[in-house]
């Protein structure tokens, strides 16, 4: 090991500071070998629930059977793409949702979160601030099923309150767990519920980064508190919502299964309008076992998912290089 | 005039805040005013904010017929988030040591494979086989955690606070002879501990909250969560209530269904509604630290 130094460095170096290298290159050996093991848990787990998961993406060429498993199954060559495209129609209905319900989630949690954070801004008193914040926060906290069942005790054809409601009020009741497109409406409101005031604290700390002196030069030039808002907070806010938005694009084709099987149990009237990728995923292959099939539907959805993540990376760096995400 | 139309856009704004606040607490009065009602009410006349006939009957009936069920699941849920948020804060802060030791060379290599499997997964159905057939994760404990110990984004957020820590304090252990381990544990935990607090927090809700592991994994009665027995409720509920298994719902009212779904969402949501005041300033400090840069 001592030994070791190249020709050059043997000419330019004294013989004490060569053993001195050479001894601080193997402790730092050394010293890796720690950090190798400390990482090791880590990369484990990435391997077996991330990479190797990814390699059984070559499932879409098999014709899978449970004996031989993902990697003993015989090769179907592309006939499980044949299967994809003979049932176009369910594939493009769950691409459908998936994208139609992630776009309106995302638009408006970002009005709601960016209208309670530039709201908050405004307001002066200390408290107020602080337990509301509180209370908007908490919902975040909750788990789908629990909101699943609350919704319930609202929506229930007969028991709900929102049917007491419209009785009352002269109206006629509405069955809406059969009804797919007012439940598209439903889980919106649903999403702004549980996460607005999550989404709001990111938006409320940027606010607090800003530099008061606009605001002060703004009063003195005798702006008013709409002026303000208008004309300073929300263009500082601008860079951010667009690099959430970039951001959330990469993920336009994952479905929260969680939230639908809470929300909804799957109930097969919504399935029109609830029956996003990872639902029909968990329908075909889980529940049904047609895994072939269903291994096609998750090879579309990753490389489609990929492929959206490579735009959105592309737009956030033209947006602002710093933005970029790798 | 320029101070009067101020005043009332304020004004407004505090009704917003405040109208918004209220809809985000009503629907848990709606839960426990379900839960303290009476199931022939409640079927009668459905659900209200002030319970109907104020009663502990579904506490009773639950604590009494289904205690065994409610309190095994409640044990399973405490097991399962104990022992995940354990192993998941040690896996990830140490991962996140790794990457954050500025002189490892390979520091940015194992950033980056930690980063790309945020970017392309191989999705639900490799996952479910692999987990059921090459690692037997079927109806095991270990099942309801372990593929969740490693959480990308919280270790990336967790090496971001240990890259805060002031490097002389590392270089100056290394001097006194300290390896990565000692610095590790002597130094880098308990000087990043408003991050542990904070990755700690969000694994602890994950697991509390988690029932997508117990809906892959799980089929034995034992190993159900309070979230899962939950969703079962709720589903073979929903199930009698809708259409193709009426005539068998409609002859059973025996049991507090209605109300006891309500009383297990109170039961369910109760511990971090106890810890919520204390725990949310961290989560907040957690998020803005996180949001802050990547």
């Amino acid at each position: 090991m001592m030994q070791e130094a190249t020709p050059e460095t043997q000419g330019r170096l004294s013989p004490g500071i060569r053993t001195a290298r050479a001894k601080s290159f193997r402790k730092s050996l050394r010293k890796d070998s720690t950090l190798y093991l400390l990482a090791l848990p880590g990369i484990i787990i990435l391997i077996l629930f991330a990479y190797l998961p990814m390699s059984g993406l070559i499932l879409v060429f098999k014709n899978y059977n449970f004996n031989d498993g993902i990697f003993g199954s015989p090769w179907a060559g592309f006939s499980n793409f044949e299967f994809f495209f003979s049932s176009m129609e369910d594939s493009l209905r769950a691409t459908r949702n998936t994208v139609m319900l992630n776009a309106l989630y995302m638009l408006t949690g970002t009005f709601f979160s960016v209208a309670i954070a530039i709201i908050l801004n405004e307001l002066r008193s200390k408290w107020f601030i602080k337990i509301t914040q509180s209370v908007m926060f908490f919902p975040y906290f909750i788990s789908w099923i629990i909101i699943g069942a609350i919704l319930f005790s609202l929506l229930d054809y007969d028991k709900g309150i929102m049917n007491q409601l419209l009785q009352t009020l002269g109206f006629s009741q509405v069955d809406w767990y059969s009804s797919p497109w007012l439940f598209v409406i439903i889980l919106v409101l649903a999403n702004i519920w549980k996460s607005a005031g999550y989404g709001a604290i990111i938006y409320y700390a940027v606010l607090q980064g800003i530099d008061t002196s606009y605001y002060e030069a703004a009063k003195i030039d005798g702006a008013s508190r709409w002026q303000i808002i208008t004309k300073i907070t929300v263009p500082m806010l601008i860079p951010s919502i667009i690099l959430m938005t970039l951001l959330g694009i990469g993920g336009m084709l994952k479905g929260d299964l969680s939230m639908i099987m809470g929300v909804t149990f799957l109930n097969p009237l919504l399935l029109p309008t609830t029956d996003i990728i990872d639902v029909y995923v968990y329908r075909t292959a889980i529940r049904s076992g047609e895994f072939g099939f269903a291994s096609a539907i998750t090879l579309y959805q990753s490389v489609f998912g990929f492929i959206l993540v490579l735009v959105a990376n592309k737009l956030a760096g033209w947006y602002d290089k710093d933005s970029k995400l790798f | 005039m320029q101070t009067t139309e101020n005043k009332g856009l304020l004004i407004f704004f505090y009704c917003c805040i405040a109208v918004f606040s209220i809809i985000c607490l009503v629907p848990f009065i709606l839960a426990v005013s379900g839960s303290l009602s009476t199931e022939s009410r409640i079927a009668a006349e459905g659900y209200s904010f002030w319970p109907r006939g104020f009663t502990f009957e579904t506490y009773e009936f639950l604590f009494g017929s289904k205690a065994q069920q409610i309190l095994r699941a409640y044990s399973m849920s405490v097991i399962v988030t104990m022992l995940g948020t354990v192993s998941a804060v040690l896996v990830t802060t140490a991962y996140a040591y790794v990457i954050s030791v500025k002189s490892f060379r390979l520091k940015n290599f194992f950033a980056f494979f930690a980063y790309f499997t945020m970017l392309f997964s191989g999705g639900t159905l490799p996952w479910y086989l692999l987990s059921t057939k090459y690692y037997h994760l079927g109806d095991t404990l270990i099942g309801l955690f372990i593929p969740y110990v490693l959480s990308v984004f919280l270790m990336f957020l967790m090496a971001n606070y240990f890259r805060s820590i002031p490097h002389e304090i590392v270089e100056s252990a290394q001097i006194d002879g300290a390896g990565h381990l000692r610095i590790f544990f002597s130094i880098m935990i308990p000087l990043g501990r408003v991050g542990l607090v904070t990755i700690s927090l969000f694994y602890a809700l994950q697991f509390w909250n988690d029932f997508y592991l117990p809906l892959m994994l799980v089929s034995d009665q034992n190993l159900y969560t309070i979230q899962y027995l939950m969703y079962n409720m709720m589903a073979n509920i929903q199930f009698l209530a809708s259409g193709n298994a009426a005539q068998v719902g409609g002859a059973i009212i025996a049991p507090p269904l209605e109300t006891a779904k309500m009383a297990m969402t109170c039961l369910t949501v109760l511990p971090i509604a106890i810890l919520y005041p204390f725990l949310q300033r961290f989560f907040v400090k957690g998020i803005i630290v996180g949001s802050v840069k990547g």
